[in-house]
């Protein structure tokens, strides 16, 4: 009798919640915001970002957040962007964990007349035109964030010195683009790249590598890491081969972590991309097209958010 | 000593006339794993310009105390027939209530340490006991602590990576001549590990209970406890090994240790300890923590591509399980 009763209160209560949500849809839009891992530190800054602007500004849209267990868990993703169908919302802000698998049910979320926000990491461009999608790309250009801290290394080092890069998981879209980004640099300035290895981001794996790099090159001058948890790792294989100062490190991403590395020199430099600004970008791109009524094509394709060097401060 | 032999190898019906020699089967299984690792390490330094030197391979014992405390762990968890799957999870987790502890409860470093290997402790606890006293394999019970524990390394840590500094890397800064302290601790855990299995009325209970819980049982040992306590050894161990870890980077990140519990396996089983339970050595075990050290540091030195590392990883463990099998095969036609 007395789970029954509470049965039929809770349906209540669930009925009262929806009736409120609906109306409250009437007068402002739902935002969907689905990301990557929020193991990530890069992902949960970016999440905690937009859902503190929602709640500054709850007046003037609604948001449902969620990410993904792990960074491979690219069918979770598509589920996660299924219920948002599924939940009608009018846009959603999509950081994707794969550059194609996403792409099919993109589609059926566009078709479904949902405004579609590409945030993070770029969708692949050739397979979305051959499908006929214009997905709105809002976000830094990893390959310029890597050139710019790569620069300001080279601008430390003599020409022809030896360096070596530690990038992420080599089939991830952004390690690719930082790696490019370490390599224009590195080429312009004339160094020479003695080794490119995967640290899988990851602080112990990059810290293995350093560590033979240091071996293998009794005079490497710099490590250049695709990420910052990477770049501790490094910092501490030139630590323990006491070569700190004699090999300079940099790294991206600016994690809270190593701004005491920044701040004693162990770490040259990292790059800022306002991760936890990026979903809000997103969120500000939909809210206007779909203030303005202006239509998924229309849309600029490509919106570009900033990304700075992070120095010592 | 003196409660074992009567209490486990007579229990067994066959007539065995007389034990093996385990003098000399030992002698072999380490001549063979070091012959491998010799081999190794002649291979790259023919292959790379510096592998041959010193710097190289203190660099490699100053990494590998976080393996090799956890192999000794595995080691006994195996002999026991069961697994665990959850170490790295629990190496995070225990590294990042470490970090909490000193970064934002500013408990300093001994309380930071105490509370990591008392949540090590704990994991391995929940493990054993459930697995145990409800009979559920541990392969099971150790994924779900695997997806638990790295739950908790998130939640403790806000999924950042914690920068600890201070005097945390005393631990693992080079000590004399470039050896740290946590090498040396991983070499008593090892010594220690070893006499454990071997020498004690424990060790060799829980081979007997590898080997035939049953007879153990109708023996009147109570198989239980041991097992719980293997298990909660497994996750004291890892947390060391995040001791460690945490020590050496100065920080401690949430998504350390993914994967790592497959690595600890290879070692393990590299060195000959059977997943049937058992069989095993702590002794083959650090051997087979070199053999991947090695290869690992080899690798990178010599600059293979990723794809390239893992299809050699995987050979080298394949080979080296083949070979010990063939070891066996041939040790016990000739007994």
């Amino acid at each position: 009798m007395k789970a029954a009763l509470r049965l039929i209160l809770a349906a209540a209560a669930v009925a009262l919640i929806g009736v409120g949500g609906a109306q409250a849809a009437d007068a402002k839009p739902k935002i969907a915001l689905v990301t990557k891992s929020l193991a990530n530190e890069f992902h949960q800054t970016l999440l905690n970002g937009a859902v503190a602007d929602q709640k500054a500004r709850s007046g003037e849209y609604d948001l449902i957040a969620n990410g993904i267990k792990n960074e491979g868990d690219t069918a979770g993703q598509i589920q996660l962007v299924e219920q948002m169908i599924v939940n009608k919302v009018d846009a959603l802000v999509l950081a994707p964990a794969d550059s194609k698998a996403l792409i099919p049910v993109v589609k059926k979320a566009i078709d479904a007349g949902i405004l579609v926000i590409n945030i993070d990491n770029s969708l692949d461009a050739d397979t979305l035109k051959s499908k006929g999608i214009h997905l709105p790309f809002v976000g830094p250009d990893n390959r310029k964030g890597a050139r710019l801290v790569g620069d300001y290394l080279a601008g430390k080092l003599t020409k022809g010195d030896k360096v070596a890069i530690i990038e992420g998981i080599p089939t991830a879209f952004n390690a690719q683009q930082r790696t490019q980004g370490f390599k224009d640099a590195m080429a312009a300035a004339g160094m020479t790249i003695v080794s490119l290895q995967s640290g899988q981001w990851e602080i112990d794996k990059a810290n293995t590598i350093a560590s033979s790099l240091l071996t293998e090159y009794p005079d490497l001058k710099a490590i250049l890491c695709g990420n910052d948890s990477m770049a501790i790792g490094a910092v501490a294989a030139v630590k323990s081969a006491g070569r700190t100062g004699q090999v300079l490190v940099v790294g991206f991403d600016n994690l809270a972590a190593v701004q005491p590395m920044l701040n004693d020199g162990r770490l040259l430099a990292s790059v800022e991309q306002h991760g936890s600004k990026l979903g809000v970008f997103g969120i500000d791109v939909a809210l206007k097209a779909l203030k303005d009524k202006v239509p998924q094509n229309k849309i600029d394709a490509l919106i570009e958010t900033p990304v700075d060097l992070a120095l010592k401060k | 000593m003196d409660a074992a032999p009567s209490s486990f190898p007579s229990s067994s019906p066959s007539p065995q006339p007389a034990a093996p020699r385990p003098g000399r089967s030992a002698l072999t299984r380490y001549a063979g794993l070091l012959a491998a690792l010799v081999a190794m390490c002649v291979l790259f330094g023919a292959l790379s310009e510096h592998f041959l030197t010193a710097a190289s391979f203190r660099t490699i014992a100053n990494q590998i105390p976080a393996l090799a405390v956890m192999a000794v762990g595995m080691t006994f968890v195996l002999i026991i027939g069961g697994i665990d799957l959850s170490v790295g999870s629990v190496l995070a987790f225990s590294g990042a209530v470490m970090s909490v502890a000193i970064v934002q409860w500013d408990l300093g470093l001994a309380a930071g340490i105490g509370l990591a290997l008392v949540t090590g402790m704990v994991c391995g606890a929940f493990t054993g006991t459930i697995s145990v006293s409800l009979r559920i394999p541990s392969f099971i019970v150790s994924l779900g602590m695997l997806e638990m524990a790295r739950g908790g390394a998130y939640t403790a840590t806000g999924s950042r990576t914690e920068y600890i500094g201070g005097n945390v890397s005393l631990i693992t800064d080079p000590w004399v001549a470039g050896i740290s302290p946590a090498f040396l601790l991983a070499l008593i855990i090892v010594m220690m590990g070893h006499v454990l299995l071997n020498r004690t009325v424990f060790g060799r209970h829980l081979i007997g209970i590898g080997t035939n819980e049953e007879a153990m049982r109708l023996a009147g040992i109570d198989t239980h406890p041991p097992k719980i306590l293997v298990f909660m050894l497994m996750g004291l161990l890892s947390a060391v090994g995040a001791l460690f870890q945490v020590a050496r980077m100065e920080a401690a990140d949430p998504n350390a240790g993914v994967g790592m519990e497959l690595s600890v396996i290879a070692a393990v089983v590299i060195g000959g300890t059977s997943l049937m339970g058992g069989r095993g050595s702590v002794l083959a075990s650090f051997f087979g923590v070199l053999i991947i050290a090695v290869l690992e540091s080899g690798l990178a030195q010599i600059g293979a591509s990723e794809p390239t590392k893992r299809i050699i990883t995987g050979i080298v463990i394949i080979l080296a399980v083949v070979l010990d099998m063939y070891r066996s095969r041939a040790a016990s036609r000739s007994s």
